[in-house]
């Protein structure tokens, strides 16, 4: 984004400003919190110092971010944009990753794995219904048996009961 | 160095009975194919497979165990290489030469390297333990907090500011790194950063937040692909190039024994495992003329890291007969099985069992060949990943890293960790922020923190305290060096640049 300074224009890149001030913000508010529950040097001895240089690293960071912006190097994320398809692909692969992991443990990792498996191949391009159906089937019957028989490790199933 | 008598006797209980041989090729397989699902641990398949422990003799369960380690060991580098996804923090530098090289069709030399780096590592460090074990123990003893303490900031800052082109940027993610290795409770009992939650009282679960931060980057990215390989004749997967690639190893025989070298003297130290691939990463990196080619697909990374990856797990081994001390989680596991047995590790160990330690270090040598041959037709099949297609491989991937995930933390935990870190580590990959940094600081943070705390009140607060541990001090200067040698040698090299330029 292109800002105007009093006698010249630069240009900050202000999704990873906004990033890089998400991670200072963070440390700020470790130290901070870690400070309210204890203040002993035992607490502190590490929290507080790389707190610290987190802060003057990020100060760096902003700074060169905007210093390169009139000039950006070779291969910087400002030479790789992602295309409107490559991003709905890699927003939703995100998107149906946190909806397999918030639901799996409520409706059981057989039905939330097949869903999870099913609705992703389809959202990147499979159209054999086929494929669509046997590769999660398969998929959720091996792992949670793998899981629960061969590994005894039960996890949390709503059909396949006897497997985990 | 070599007790003759111990040595005989482990040669006469290595050819007098065929039981201890029995278990090391499906230990070898166990090992291989743990670390195929993202999510599972060397540790966890070694405690999985402690209910086996009771039903062998001493030296078979032995055996069993270090065969499932020397699997895992070189396992660890499979999917390092085609998917970028490490699964331990002991694959992290195979990540960066090996996954290009798949990238670009070379997968099935990529992984001859790896394995061949690996069968070297492991073959240099026994022979070394089988020299100098009890020295070896003796030196262990010698390293304290102060050096544990120099030694981890090393690694965090020693990956900070190798991976990526901006120093600030990887200094960060390593300090980032090392402030959410301390979330949880602290030495004090009290929660920080926790966010009222008792999910993170014990701190962030690990292998998750690995997997998350790794698999999220390249496997969103490749969300949008059809092929690891974008080039259908690249796809192929051919014995004899896996051939070619291990032959391609012995072409960097320099590189590979040094980091055998340094595996096997940075693992003997507890965490040192996590630390040794990229020790010897960066130093081959260094030594380099063309240093620029690492990170782009050069085979010497790929030697370096594994061949320092793989004797890493000899010099814990030496930890763990010499000392009776696990340097991390499957050493641990190891020392369990050793109660199960009825027998206490440590120093007394190594004099009343010497023929029992000379036999598995014998054994190991022998499960090198068996892990070459083994290995070889492992790495065949596990190629075939590239002929995959995306669009199945990335969710199969995905599932199976957060069913792993939720049966290792036992609670959502796990799963939700994976997520977040995963959008975190893909965040920081657009932005050119190396994930490598934040997840050695996020793996060393809390031994950071103790080792920190128990050298201040060894010092009662005094400075001068650090004057007498030459060890640490010598460390602190390497740490130095590693980072401002390396800006001074391209400051220099811009200076002549312009200078031939004015003239």
């Amino acid at each position: 984004m292109l800002l105007n300074f009093p006698g010249r224009k630069v240009d900050v890149e202000i999704p990873h400003v906004a990033f890089a001030t998400g991670i200072g913000g963070w440390a700020v508010w470790y130290c901070w919190d870690a400070w309210h529950a204890n203040a002993a040097v035992e607490n502190l001895i590490l929290i507080l110092p790389v707190s610290l240089i987190a802060i003057v690293l990020y100060v760096f960071v902003i700074a060169g971010s905007i210093k390169r912006a009139n000039i950006p190097p070779e291969g910087s994320s400002l030479h790789q944009p992602v295309s409107r398809k490559t991003g709905v692909r890699i927003a939703g692969s995100m998107a149906l990753l946190g909806a397999f992991v918030l639901t799996g443990p409520l409706i059981g990792f057989d039905v939330a794995s097949f869903l999870y498996m099913l609705l992703t191949m389809a959202f990147l391009g499979e159209r054999r219904i086929l494929v669509l159906v046997i590769v999660p089937l398969m998929f959720s019957v091996i792992v949670i048996y793998s899981f629960g028989t061969l590994l005894s490790t039960p996890l949390p199933v709503l059909i396949l009961r006897g497997q985990s | 160095m070599i007790d003759f008598h111990a040595l005989f006797a482990a040669l006469h209980l290595l050819g007098s009975s065929w039981q201890p041989w029995a278990v090391v090729i499906p230990g070898i397989l166990i090992g291989l194919l743990v670390h195929a699902v993202p999510g599972l641990t060397t540790s966890m398949a070694l405690a999985i497979c402690l209910p086996l422990i009771p039903y062998m003799d001493f030296l078979q369960a032995l055996i069993f165990m270090t065969a499932m380690y020397a699997g895992a060991v070189f396992g660890v580098a499979v999917p390092a290489i085609l998917l970028n996804v490490p699964g331990s923090a002991a694959a992290v530098g195979t990540t960066f030469d090996g996954f290009p090289m798949a990238k670009s069709g070379k997968h099935n030399e990529a992984l001859g390297l790896a394995l061949a780096a690996s069968c070297f590592g492991q073959a240099v460090v026994y022979s070394l333990l089988l020299i100098l074990a009890g020295p070896i123990g003796r030196l262990a003893l010698k390293l304290g907090p102060p050096e544990m303490l120099v030694l981890s900031l090393w690694g965090v800052t020693l990956i900070g500011t190798l991976s990526g082109r901006h120093l600030s940027r990887g200094l960060l993610a390593g300090a980032f790194g090392l402030l959410l290795g301390t979330v949880g409770l602290s030495a004090r009992g009290v929660p920080r950063g926790t966010f009222g939650s008792d999910l993170l009282l014990d701190g962030i679960p690990l292998v998750p937040a690995i997997v998350g931060l790794f698999a999220a980057a390249e496997l969103f990215n490749l969300a949008g692909r059809d092929y690891i390989v974008d080039d259908f004749t690249q796809r192929r997967v051919q014995a004899i190039r896996i051939l070619a690639g291990m032959r391609d190893a012995f072409r960097h025989r320099g590189v590979m024994l040094r980091g055998a070298l340094i595996g096997s003297g940075i693992g003997i130290i507890p965490g040192g495992h996590a630390i040794a691939n990229l020790l010897s990463y960066s130093v081959a990196k260094r030594s380099a003329k063309d240093p620029e080619k690492f990170g782009t697909g050069d085979p010497r990374g790929i030697v370096a890291a594994e061949s320092a990856n793989s004797s890493s797990e000899g010099g814990s081994m030496a930890t763990l007969l010499a000392l009776g001390i696990p340097t991390g989680g499957a050493t641990a596991v190891m020392l369990v099985a050793f109660s199960m047995q009825n027998i206490t590790g440590g120093p007394s160990f190594m004099r009343d069992h010497g023929d029992i330690v000379y036999a598995v270090i014998l054994s190991n040598l022998a499960q090198v060949g068996v892990l070459a041959i083994v290995g070889i037709a492992f790495t065949y099949i596990a190629g075939f990943v590239v002929k995959v297609r995306l669009r199945m491989l990335v969710p199969t991937i995905l599932a199976l890293a957060v069913i792993g995930s939720y049966a290792l933390a036992h609670d959502i935990a796990g799963p939700i960790t994976l997520a977040v870190f995963a959008i975190i580590g893909w965040i920081m990959h657009k932005f050119d922020y190396p994930v490598q940094a934040a997840v050695v600081g996020l793996l060393l943070g809390r031994g950071t923190e103790g080792a920190l705390l128990r050298t201040y009140q060894m010092s009662g607060g005094h400075l001068g305290f650090l004057l007498t541990r030459p060890i640490a001090i010598i460390m602190f200067v390497l740490l130095l060096a590693s980072i401002l040698l390396p800006r001074l040698r391209s400051a220099r090299s811009v200076q002549r640049k312009e200078g031939v330029l004015v003239k």
